[in-house]
C-alpha cells in the first residue's frame, strides 16, 4: 500500500541523524553524550516530524530513540523520548485504515472501504520468542533493543515498587522512567489492538486480532498470564494509593547543588505525581483492552474461528473478581481507582450476586421478578429486611454501603454520557430513592452503624438529584 | 627504563586526546576514520598506562624511590587533569533559567459561605438528612469529600450552574492548597466543566464567578514567579538564592498550567482572557520551559501552549504572534537559553511553527545592532569570516539554530532569501576544518552540513 515508497528514500538525512549519537563515542563526559542525543532527538524530530510530507523514519532511527527511553537516567532525554515516540506513532501508524487512498482511486461511486493495512516491517518495542534470532542476525550480536514479554511483565511488576521507592530519600530518574515506558508501550498495544479489535467487530476477522501484540503478550508462554494479572492488580492499587495520599512537598535534598541547571531532584518531585496519574490512566487502559479481547475471543470461540492454538484462557475479570473477594484490603483501593463507569458498576453488581440470597428470592417469588443483574436489582434486595440482614451477615455494614455509593457513583457518571443503554433498566429518580432506602434499611437492620463519609456524600447527592433545584 | 621520569612522554600525552588529530581528509565528515583514529589514540593511551604501571612497580620495589614515585605520579595525574580540560573546553553550555524566587505567602481566606450554596441549604431541610446528619459546621469538611470524590461535578451539572462560593472556594484549593487530593480534584472539577461538550440538549453551565487573569497573575508570583517585567542581564549572580525551603514553585504549579490550558480551550463559552493576556500567556509558558525545574512538566507545559496558540481568532493570530515574539525577545537574555526559548515549542502545526520562526527572527535581530530588514540579516551571516581566530562559533552556532528556525515558516515564498542560507551553510561547512580545535567547531561544522543535507533534499 504504498508504504514501501514511504518507507525509502531518506538515507541522506536519517544517516547524518545516526551519526550524531555515534560521535558520543569519542568524547567522554557525559555532558557531551547527552548532549549529542539530545541533538539527536531534535534531529529526528525536524526531519520526520517537522516537513509537511516526510518520509518514515526506519527501525533504526526507531530503535535508537527507544534506547535512550529505556536506558537514560536524565529526565530530559527521558521525557524528551517518549514525546518523540509518541509523536512519531501518531504520524507514522504501524496499523491504519486505508479509507482515503481507496476512494481516490476507485470511482467515487463505490463505497468507501475501510481496509486494515498492517505495516509489517515496522518496529515495535516488542519482540517475541521467534523474532530474537533472526533480529540478533540483524544487530551482528547485539543484545536485541526490544522487550521481550517477560521483561514486560517485570516492568510492571516494577510499577508497584514506585511508591516504595519514592519513598526514599534521594529521588532518582528510576521509578520515573518505568512509569514512561510503561505508558509507550500501551499505547503501542492501543495503537496496534484497536483497529484490530475493529476489524473483528466489523468484519469476523479473527486471524488479525490473534497476531495483535496484545494477544501475543498474552498467549506468550515465557509468563504466567494469571501472573501478569495479579501484578496488575498490586499495580494499579498501589499508584492509584499512592496518588491519593501523596505528600510529595518539595524536599530539597541537602546535596543539591543551588546551581541553576542542576535541579534535577526537585524537576522530579514536581513532575512525579503527574507521571503516576497518567500512569494510572495507562494501567487501566491496559486492563480494558485484555477485556476487549476477552469478549472478542469468546466470540469467536463460540463461533468457531478459533482452533486449538488459540488456548484457552481464563477472562482477566473472573480473576480479578477472584482476588477483590478474597483480598478485602484492595477492594476500596481498586474501586476508587477505577474510573471507568461501566467497568466498576457490572463489577460490583457482580460482586453483590455472591452475597444475595438467591433461592429464598426465587422461591418467595417465583417469576424471577427481582433481577439481581442489574443495579436497580440489587438496590431492591436492600429494601428487604430479611435479605439486608442476611447480605450483611457476609459482607459487614460499613462494605455494603461503600459498595452501593460507589455503583451509585458509576451509574450517575453513565447516566451522564451519552451510552444511556447500559443502564436503561431504571431511571434515574428510581435509583435515587432506592439508594435512599437501601440506605435506610442498613441503618434499621444494623442499628450502630455509622455511614461513611463517602455513603453520606452519595445519599446527599442523591436526595438532591430528586429534588427539584 | 633508564628514561627520566619527568619527560615522560608528556607532550604525547597531551597529543592524545582525540581532538587534534591532524590529518587531511577528503570528505567532510569522514567517520569511519574518525572512529580508527580514536581506536588508534585508545590504543597508544592503553599501552602508555601499561607502560606507566611497569615503571611504577620498578619503582614500588625501590623503597628509596618513594618520593620520586610520587612526584611522578602527581605529574601524570596532572597530565590526565591537563588533558581532560583540553577535551572538555568545548564544553556545551546548558540552558535554565532562574525562574522563580522565593515563594510568598498565599493570601488566606475563609470559606464561611459554602453553605449558602442553594443545594447545600435545601439538603439540610430534607427528610434524608436524617441519615447524613449534616450541619453547617463540618461544612468544609463535607465539601471537600463532595470534591474529592466527584459528587461536586455531577451536583454541578445538575443544577445547571456553579455558584459563586463554590466557584471561589475551587479555586483557592486549586491555586493554594498545599494538599495533592484536594487541588487535583479541582482543577478536574475546573477542566471538566471547561471542556463539557456541548450536546444540544443540555444547557451550558452558568458560572457565575470566573476568575480573572489577575487572579491567576498573582498566583504566579506568590509561588515566586520571577520573569515578569523585561529584563536581560543574568540576574542569578545578585540574585537572594533564598533558603530552598521557600523556594518556588511550589506543586500547583502543574494544576495551574492544568487550569491555564484548560480555559483557552473554551474561549467560546466562557470570556476568560483578552487576547493580549493570552499573549502574556503564551510568554509565562516560554519562560516556564526555561526552568529546568518544570523539566518533567515539558507536556502539560506543550499542551498548554498549544491550548493557548489555538485560542486566538485566525485575524487575530498573525498579529498577537509578533507581539508575543518580541516580548518573549524581551525576556530571554541572548546566550543558550535563547536557543531554547525557540526549541521548546512543540513545532506540531502551523501557528506553532510561525512563532517559532517569528521568535528566532526576533532574536536574531537583536544580535545585529540597526538591522530591520530579513535580507540584511541573513547577508551580516555570509558576511562572517568563519576562519578568524576571534569568531565565536557558539554564536555562530546560534546564528545557526536561529536561522534554521527562522525558515521554518514561509520559506518557499522568498528564493533569495533561501540561496543565501545555503551559501551561509557551505560556509560554516567548508570554512571551518575539521581539525579545528575551538569549541563548538564541530557541533557547528555537522550542524550545517546537516541542515545543507536536508535543504537540498527539499530542493531536489
Amino acid at each position: 500500500m504504498g508504504t514501501k515508497r514511504r518507507r525509502g528514500g531518506n538515507g541522506g538525512m536519517e544517516e547524518n541523524a545516526l551519526a550524531i549519537l555515534d560521535t558520543s563515542c569519542f568524547s567522554k563526559s557525559t555532558q557531551h553524550i547527552a548532549d549529542d542525543r539530545l541533538s539527536f532527538l531534535e534531529a529526528v524530530r525536524s526531519g520526520f516530524l517537522v516537513p509537511e510530507n516526510p518520509p518514515a523514519p526506519t527501525n533504526k532511527i526507531y530503535k535508537a530513540v527507544f534506547q535512550i527511553l529505556k536506558d537514560e537516567n536524565s529526565l530530559y532525554l527521558i521525557t524528551s523520548s517518549y514525546q518523540l515516540l509518541l509523536e512519531l506513532d501518531k504520524r507514522f501508524p504501524h496499523v491504519y485504515l486505508s479509507t482515503a487512498k481507496k476512494s481516490e482511486l476507485s470511482s467515487p461511486s463505490s463505497l468507501p472501504c475501510n481496509e486494515l493495512v498492517v505495516v509489517e516491517e515496522a518496529w515495535s518495542p516488542f519482540s517475541f520468542g521467534t523474532d530474537v534470532s533472526s533480529s540478533e542476525k540483524e544487530d551482528h550480536g547485539k543484545t536485541s533493543e526490544s522487550l521481550d514479554v517477560t521483561a514486560f511483565h517485570l516492568l510492571i511488576q516494577d510499577l508497584t515498587k514506585v511508591p516504595d521507592e519514592e519513598n526514599n530519600e534521594v529521588l532518582d530518574s528510576k521509578p520515573l522512567r518505568n512509569m514512561l515506558l510503561f505508558q509507550y508501550l500501551v499505547s503501542v498495544l492501543e495503537g496496534d489492538f484497536v483497529l484490530r479489535n475493529l476489524a473483528f467487530t466489523e468484519n469476523s476477522d479473527w486471524i488479525t486480532l490473534r497476531e495483535s501484540l496484545l494477544n501475543m503478550i498474552l498467549v506468550s508462554r515465557k509468563i504466567t498470564y494469571k501472573g501478569l494479572i495479579k501484578d496488575w492488580l498490586s499495580a494499579m492499587c498501589e499508584l492509584s494509593q499512592f496518588s491519593i495520599d501523596c505528600s510529595h512537598d518539595l524536599r530539597p535534598s541537602e546535596t543539591e547543588s543551588p546551581e541553576v541547571t542542576e535541579k534535577s531532584h526537585t524537576a522530579l518531585a514536581i513532575a512525579l505525581p503527574e507521571i503516576v496519574k497518567r500512569t494510572c490512566v495507562s494501567v487501566q487502559k491496559f486492563l480494558l483492552m485484555i477485556i476487549e479481547l476477552d469478549s472478542s475471543k469468546k466470540t469467536a470461540d463460540t463461533k468457531g474461528w478459533t482452533t486449538r492454538a488459540d488456548g484457552v484462557r481464563t477472562q482477566a475479570m473472573e480473576i480479578i473478581m477472584e482476588e477483590l473477594t478474597y483480598d478485602k484490603n484492595i477492594l476500596f483501593p481498586f474501586l476508587q481507582a477505577l474510573d471507568k463507569p461501566k467497568l466498576k458498576l457490572d463489577m460490583i453488581v457482580q460482586y453483590f450476586q455472591k452475597y444475595i440470597p438467591k433461592t429464598s428470592v426465587r422461591t418467595r417469588r417465583s417469576n424471577g421478578s427481582t433481577d439481581d443483574s442489574t443495579f436497580g436489582g440489587v438496590l431492591k434486595c436492600f429494601s428487604n429486611g430479611n435479605n439486608t440482614k442476611s447480605i450483611i451477615k457476609k459482607i459487614n455494614t460499613e462494605v455494603a454501603q461503600l459498595l452501593l455509593a460507589h455503583a451509585f457513583q458509576a451509574y450517575i457518571s453513565l447516566h451522564s454520557t451519552e451510552n444511556k443503554e447500559d443502564i436503561a433498566d431504571n431511571s434515574l429518580p428510581e435509583i435515587c430513592k432506592n439508594m435512599i432506602s437501601a440506605f435506610t434499611c442498613l441503618k434499621k437492620t444494623d442499628e450502630h452503624t455509622v455511614i461513611p463519609p463517602f455513603g453520606k456524600e452519595a445519599l446527599f447527592t442523591a436526595a438532591i438529584m430528586l429534588s427539584g433545584v | 627504563m633508564e628514561e627520566d621520569p619527568f619527560d615522560f612522554e608528556s607532550d604525547a600525552l597531551l597529543a592524545s586526546s582525540p581532538v587534534v588529530a591532524p590529518k587531511r581528509r577528503k570528505k567532510v565528515i569522514g567517520l569511519d576514520d574518525l572512529l580508527m583514529d580514536h581506536y588508534k589514540e585508545k590504543n597508544r593511551v592503553i599501552e602508555r598506562e601499561s607502560k606507566l604501571a611497569k615503571t611504577k612497580k620498578t619503582y614500588n620495589s625501590d623503597d628509596e624511590e618513594d618520593g620520586r614515585v610520587a612526584k611522578l605520579s602527581k605529574y601524570v595525574d596532572e597530565c590526565h587533569e591537563k588533558m581532560t580540560r583540553l577535551s572538555d573546553e568545548d564544553d556545551v553550555s546548558i540552558w535554565g533559567l532562574q525562574v522563580f524566587g522565593n515563594q510568598k505567602s498565599p493570601p488566606s481566606s475563609v470559606f464561611t459561605d459554602l453553605s449558602s450554596c442553594s443545594f447545600f441549604q435545601s439538603f439540610l431541610s430534607h427528610e434524608v438528612n436524617s441519615l447524613v446528619e449534616l450541619n453547617t459546621e463540618s461544612e468544609e469538611m463535607f465539601f471537600e469529600g463532595l470534591l474529592t470524590n466527584g459528587w461536586l461535578l455531577k451536583l454541578v451539572i445538575k443544577c445547571g450552574k456553579v455558584e459563586k462560593s463554590i466557584a471561589r472556594w475551587t479555586f483557592h484549593l486549586m491555586m493554594y492548597s498545599s494538599k495533592e487530593v484536594l487541588r487535583s480534584a479541582a482543577v478536574n472539577f475546573w477542566c471538566a466543566i471547561f471542556l463539557q461538550k456541548d450536546e444540544g440538549d443540555s444547557m451550558p453551565l452558568s458560572i457565575e464567578w470566573l476568575p480573572s487573569y489577575s487572579e491567576l497573575k498573582s498566583a504566579l508570583e506568590t509561588y515566586g514567579y520571577l520573569l515578569d517585567s523585561p529584563k536581560k542581564d543574568s540576574c542569578d549572580a545578585d540574585m537572594d538564592i533564598g533558603d530552598s525551603k521557600h523556594m518556588g514553585p511550589p506543586q500547583n504549579i502543574r494544576v495551574w498550567i492544568k487550569y491555564v490550558s484548560a480555559c483557552s480551550q473554551s474561549r467560546k463559552f466562557h470570556y476568560i482572557f483578552s487576547t493580549s493576556e493570552a499573549e502574556d500567556l503564551v510568554v509565562i509558558i516560554i519562560c516556564l520551559l526555561l526552568d529546568r525545574q518544570l523539566l518533567g512538566l515539558s507536556m502539560d507545559l506543550h499542551e498548554c501552549m498549544l491550548s493557548l496558540i489555538n485560542f486566538f481568532k485566525d485575524e487575530e493570530w498573525s498579529a498577537s504572534c509578533t507581539r508575543t515574539a518580541k516580548s518573549v525577545t524581551m525576556r530571554v537574555p541572548l546566550d543558550i537559553n535563547c536557543l531554547r526559548a525557540v526549541e521548546c515549542i512543540p513545532s506540531v502545526c502551523l501557528r506553532a511553527k510561525q512563532l517559532r520562526s517569528t521568535i528566532s527572527f526576533r532574536i536574531l535581530l537583536g544580535y545585529f545592532d540597526k538591522v530591520e530588514d530579513e535580507e540584511e540579516v541573513i547577508r551580516q551571516l555570509t558576511l562572517i569570516n568563519l576562519k578568524d581566530k576571534s569568531c565565536d562559533l557558539f554564536r555562530i552556532y546560534i546564528y545557526l539554530v536561529l536561522t534554521e528556525n527562522w525558515f521554518l515558516y514561509n520559506l518557499e515564498e522568498k528564493p533569495l532569501l533561501n540561496e543565501m542560507w545555503g551559501l551561509y551553510l557551505r560556509n560554516c561547512c567548508c570554512q571551518i576544518n575539521i581539525t579545528d580545535t575551538r569549541s563548538y567547531a564541530s557541533k557547528v561544522r555537522s550542524k550545517a552540513s546537516y541542515l545543507l543535507q536536508a535543504t537540498s533534499d527539499t530542493l531536489l
